[in-house]
């Protein structure tokens, strides 16, 4: 039979040919919607890794005062700013850090080395009470603390995805990172991976590190960890006592809740515009191979005729018309397969190849079920057609 | 003849219903789609409220520092001190209006949280820019030179913070820990236009930043009014030959591009460009393959419609044949009668969009936008039309033509 | 009129090759009413698609109204079909999508004519078949001897020299045959037109002045 149906799509592959190119190109873009689905949903499914709730950043500009003066002015300004922040009731933990707040649009990075082994990774410049500001569990080792301060090398923490990099096999703790010695880090923990760049972000490779007096001078962040029942009352009260502490700056307080909101608004409104689009593309599809496979059964009437005079059943009539319509997709998927395993086979983006052959699986399921639909009228319709009506007509 | 092909192809779409309500479906949707994006477009692009002189200005932003020994970059905005100490002292502009990227900061109003976008601009800004006061007046050069705590706001902000109603020209605003005397009210502005868009307008000389610090980078914008279009080849070479001249008093950083760019070059510049060259042709190029992935599918959906409806059809080619119609008569019958199709589905196509555009302007999804079909975007749409038209009926017709006359009487 | 000279036509497929036509000459004078008669598949729609430069012959030389047409491209052929040619169909072919009054008007839409002189001749072809009063209705609202005499207005609207009718009334009973039969030797008669009809009834040949058979491609009468 499927060799009868072939033969049947192969003798008219020329009226056949822009068929199968439609289907091919709507499975190439479901691939792609399916794609790009997959991985945000795997990205999404991944624990955040880190605590965002009653978490506030405040971005402040430098001072111009703060510019020329000596390292240990800078420092000293900070623990002023900090001493008088911790003492507002209210605030639980506060942090300097660097621009690249979780949420944020900045990002900075820097390459690491260890044993000739480089790799990229961000990195994030805070202090000890960072740690709990963010609610992050070392799984090997500890955060760095005061004391690792004086050691000769900087103390850093690696997250997973980073020691997964640099160590897959060791024990990542007392590691040294860096060639020349000016510059060489110990990693004393790793932490867990977290998402800061959003709910549909894969997590990238994270370095911490201590804020030294030269970072200090161009950090313009604080991470602050409010109580939970922190009001709007409370929100004036702490900018009112920021901007007497940081004279002559502009401040903005920000939650990490509402930064959340609009950074995965970054992708979840481009996805629904890309599911709107992709979807009135298949509709359209759809209603196109609807009609030309109508059209097909109307003008082989005769065929359909004879075949029924012969001893066609109508049930094999309809799931002959359909095995054709499947027949001719699978022609189309198998192209289109053959196009779409090139992703993971040459690693164009940067993801998982369990994540392309799932969407593809999705997408074949979806041509599939796509053209039984398309088919199953025309083919019920066909399976009405009177073989003695259809053969007088010829 | 024209009204002939016209009978025949009403006639045809309404026999043939539902694969005329396919062909108009995917015909209108693909164009509703091109025309929300183009009004888009257009509205990002071409001249709008406030900067209706795009055609007579030029727009300094982005610095490039490089050095010519490693591959180091370093690239970001200018500086005030960039703009008023080497722009300013241009020939051949008639104004330069400077203003610095938005700050955010925060006020808060009956325990209530209000974000304020604060740019800071000196006074010619007001000129180059036609802002719509509802109340009040700009800030004027001596105020400006005078430091004078003096603000402009946006009605959006008015309504927030002072709420509906009476007038607050003269009334305080407090932001950022420091107190405003409200001068003017000028109407909302989309941050679709980024040079122009903030929540309050002050002078830069009441910054917290000290814009005469000397560095060529930083945070400002320049907008080059120039006294007629035609004049701006001639800023743009004055301000090359100026760029040319500037020490960049960095050994690491010891290159420095800078340009003058019309409104959309200054972008596409930065994402196309390098600073090779501006960026218009790769950013054309990438538009136009897009549009042509986009339109791929439903002009194949309707080619392939097309073609079993011509098939349909073959008895009346056949007879058209055997009474004179040559290939070329009907290759060109077939392409109108496409067209027509086409138009309606364009018409549709408009509506739609029509009615996507009010319902996008009405979501605040971006606040303040106002989406308009404008003639050129009509203009853009026709030729869509036509395009659409005429690709996805060539093919069919091509192959209508072809068809024997013996054969296609027969069947 | 028409001249056929050493006429073949063979057609090819993949694997088979087919004789329709075997070294047919004829001559057919103007004004004269020629008929063609054989059994099924002899190849005689095949010579008259020929003889209406529908189809183009293997070998051999075809020359009507003095011109040979060897030489014309798909422009001229188109143009040479139009002004010297009209054409009735056994199944009319006609256009459904079009009332009658267009469809008669089509031959007229293939050369430079005003809107009104369209309708005119269209007008009086219709009279001449006594269709007048259905000018308005689309062709499925007619009966078939109706049809064909649509299909014969729209033959003549051009005012061809040579009409070419490939069995105009094998869809049709006899009486409306008959009706049809008699317009068309009326038109003969009257206009001096030059007919060649295809059919399968003797009864209608022989109301012909020559009757030509064919078998399986070879002239035997």
């Amino acid at each position: 039979m499927f060799k009868h149906l072939f033969k049947l799509i192969w003798n008219k592959k020329k009226q056949n040919s822009l068929l199968i190119t439609e289907i091919f190109i709507s499975f190439l873009v479901m691939f792609a919607v399916f794609t790009l689905f997959v991985s945000f949903y795997h990205n999404y499914k991944l624990p955040m890794g880190f605590e965002y709730k009653n978490v506030w950043a405040v971005n402040y500009s430098r001072p111009e005062s703060l510019q020329s003066v000596r390292g240990d002015s800078v420092m000293l300004f900070n623990e002023t700013v900090k001493k008088t922040v911790m003492s507002l009731n209210g605030v639980e933990e506060m942090s300097f850090v660097s621009n690249n707040l979780p949420f944020s649009n900045s990002s900075s990075n820097t390459q690491v080395e260890y044993k000739g082994n480089k790799t990229f990774t961000n990195i994030y410049n805070n202090e000890e009470s960072y740690v709990k500001v963010l609610n992050l569990h070392p799984v090997e080792g500890a955060w760095f603390s005061k004391k690792d301060a004086t050691s000769t090398y900087k103390p850093v923490v690696i997250n997973e995805a980073l020691k997964a990099k640099l160590f897959p096999t060791e024990n990542a703790i007392g590691k040294e990172l860096g060639s020349d010695d000016a510059n060489k880090m110990r990693v004393v923990g790793v932490v867990p991976n977290f998402k800061d760049k959003g709910d549909f972000e894969a997590p990238e490779e994270a370095l911490f590190s201590r804020l030294d007096t030269g970072d200090m001078r161009w950090s313009s962040a604080i991470l602050i960890k409010v109580s939970p029942d922190a009001d709007a009352a409370f929100e004036s009260r702490l900018y009112k006592t920021l901007s007497n502490a940081i004279s002559n700056s502009n401040i903005e307080i920000e939650h990490l809740t509402d930064k959340r909101v609009a950074k995965n608004k970054l992708i979840v409104v481009p996805m629904i515009i890309v599911m709107i689009v992709a979807g009135f593309l298949i509709i359209n599809v759809a209603l196109g191979l609807f009609g030309v496979l109508w059209y097909n059964i109307n003008k082989r009437r005769g065929e359909i005729g004879l075949r029924r005079a012969v001893g066609a059943t109508g049930r094999s009539v309809s799931s002959q018309l359909v095995g054709e319509a499947l027949v001719l997709s699978t022609i189309s998927l198998i192209l289109g397969c053959f196009f779409a395993v090139q992703f993971p086979l040459l690693q164009v983006f940067d993801l998982k190849s369990g994540i392309y052959l799932v969407a593809m699986g999705f997408a074949i399921l979806f041509i599939y079920v796509l053209v039984i639909l398309c088919a199953i009228y025309p083919g019920k319709q066909a399976a009405a057609i009177y073989p003695a009506m259809a053969l007088h007509e010829e | 003849m024209l009204k002939n092909y016209f009978k025949i192809a009403i006639a045809v779409l309404k026999r043939r219903k539902f694969f005329t309500f396919i062909s108009l479906f995917g015909i209108s949707f693909t164009l509703t789609i091109l025309i929300v994006l183009s009004a888009f477009v257009d509205h990002v692009i071409s001249p709008n409220y406030p900067d209706v002189n795009r055609d007579r200005s030029l727009y300094v932003n982005n610095m490039r520092l490089q050095s010519s020994k490693k591959q180091w970059t370093q690239s970001g905005s200018v500086s005030f001190y960039f703009l008023d100490h080497y722009v300013s002292k241009l020939k051949s502009p008639e104004k330069l209006a400077i203003a610095s990227h938005f700050t955010s900061t925060n006020t808060y109003v009956n325990n209530k949280k209000l974000v304020i976008n604060i740019s800071y601009t000196n006074d010619e800004f007001w000129n180059v820019l036609q802002f719509d006061f509802k109340e009040g007046r700009p800030f004027i050069k001596q105020q400006v030179d005078n430091g004078e705590k003096v603000a402009v706001i946006s009605e959006d902000t008015k309504k927030k913070y002072f709420g509906e109603g009476a007038a607050v020209v003269g009334k305080y605003i407090e932001a950022d820990n420091m107190q405003y005397r409200v001068i003017g009210v000028v109407k909302s502005v989309p941050i679709t236009q980024p040079f122009a868009y903030a929540d309050m307008y002050l002078p830069y000389t009441v910054s917290k930043m000290d814009v005469r610090r000397k560095e060529l980078t930083g945070n400002y914008s320049g907008i080059l009014l120039a006294a007629s279009a035609s004049d701006r080849d001639a800023i743009k070479k004055e301000y090359a030959a100026m760029a040319a001249k500037i020490p960049t008093n960095d050994k690491e950083f010891d290159l420095l591009f800078t340009f003058a760019d019309s409104y959309l070059a200054n972008f596409t510049r930065d994402m196309f460009g390098g600073m090779a060259g501006n960026g218009i042709p790769m950013f054309i190029l990438v538009i136009s393959i897009f549009l042509f992935l986009f339109m791929l599918l439903p002009t194949l959906n309707l080619v392939n419609i097309n073609i079993s409806r011509i098939m349909e059809r073959s008895s009346e080619i056949g007879v058209r044949k055997a009474f004179g119609a040559s290939s070329g008569t009907l290759v060109y019958q077939f392409i109108i009668e496409n067209l027509i199709l086409t138009f309606i589905g364009g018409v549709l196509g408009l509506l739609f969009s029509f009615i996507i555009i009010q319902v996008i302007n009405n979501s605040g999804m971006i606040a303040n936008l106002h989406l308009t079909i404008n003639l050129q975007v009509l203009l853009y749409s026709i030729m869509a039309c036509v395009v659409f038209g005429f690709f996805s009926g060539v093919y069919p017709a091509w192959r209508m033509s072809r068809l024997h006359v013996v054969k296609a009487l027969k069947a | 009129m028409i001249r056929l000279e050493n006429i073949q036509k063979v057609y090819r497929t993949d694997t088979v090759e087919t004789l329709a036509l075997n070294n047919i000459s004829l001559d057919i004078e103007k004004g004269e009413f020629l008929s063609i008669m054989g059994p099924s598949g002899c190849g005689k729609s095949t010579l008259l698609n020929i003889m209406g430069l529908l189809d183009a012959p293997t070998k051999g030389k075809i020359s009507i109204a003095e011109e040979t047409t060897a030489k014309l491209d798909d422009k001229q052929l188109a143009h040479f079909r139009n002004k010297k040619l009209g054409f009735i169909f056994q199944s009319y072919h006609l256009i459904n999508d079009l009332k009658v009054l267009d469809n008669v008007e089509l031959p007229l839409l293939y050369r430079s004519s005003t809107a009104k002189q369209r309708k005119e001749l269209a007008t009086s072809a219709l009279e001449k078949v006594g269709l007048s009063n259905r000018m308005k209705h689309f062709p499925s609202q007619l009966s078939g001897g109706q049809k064909q005499r649509v299909a014969i207005a729209r033959a003549i609207v051009g005012r061809p020299e040579i009409i070419l009718a490939d069995e105009p009334t094998g869809n049709l009973d006899s009486s409306m045959g008959n009706d049809i039969m008699d317009i068309l030797l009326e038109l003969n008669r009257t206009d001096g037109t030059t007919i060649v009809m295809v059919t399968h009834d003797e009864n209608m040949a022989r109301k012909t002045h020559r009757l030509v058979r064919l078998f399986d491609g070879s002239q035997v009468q």
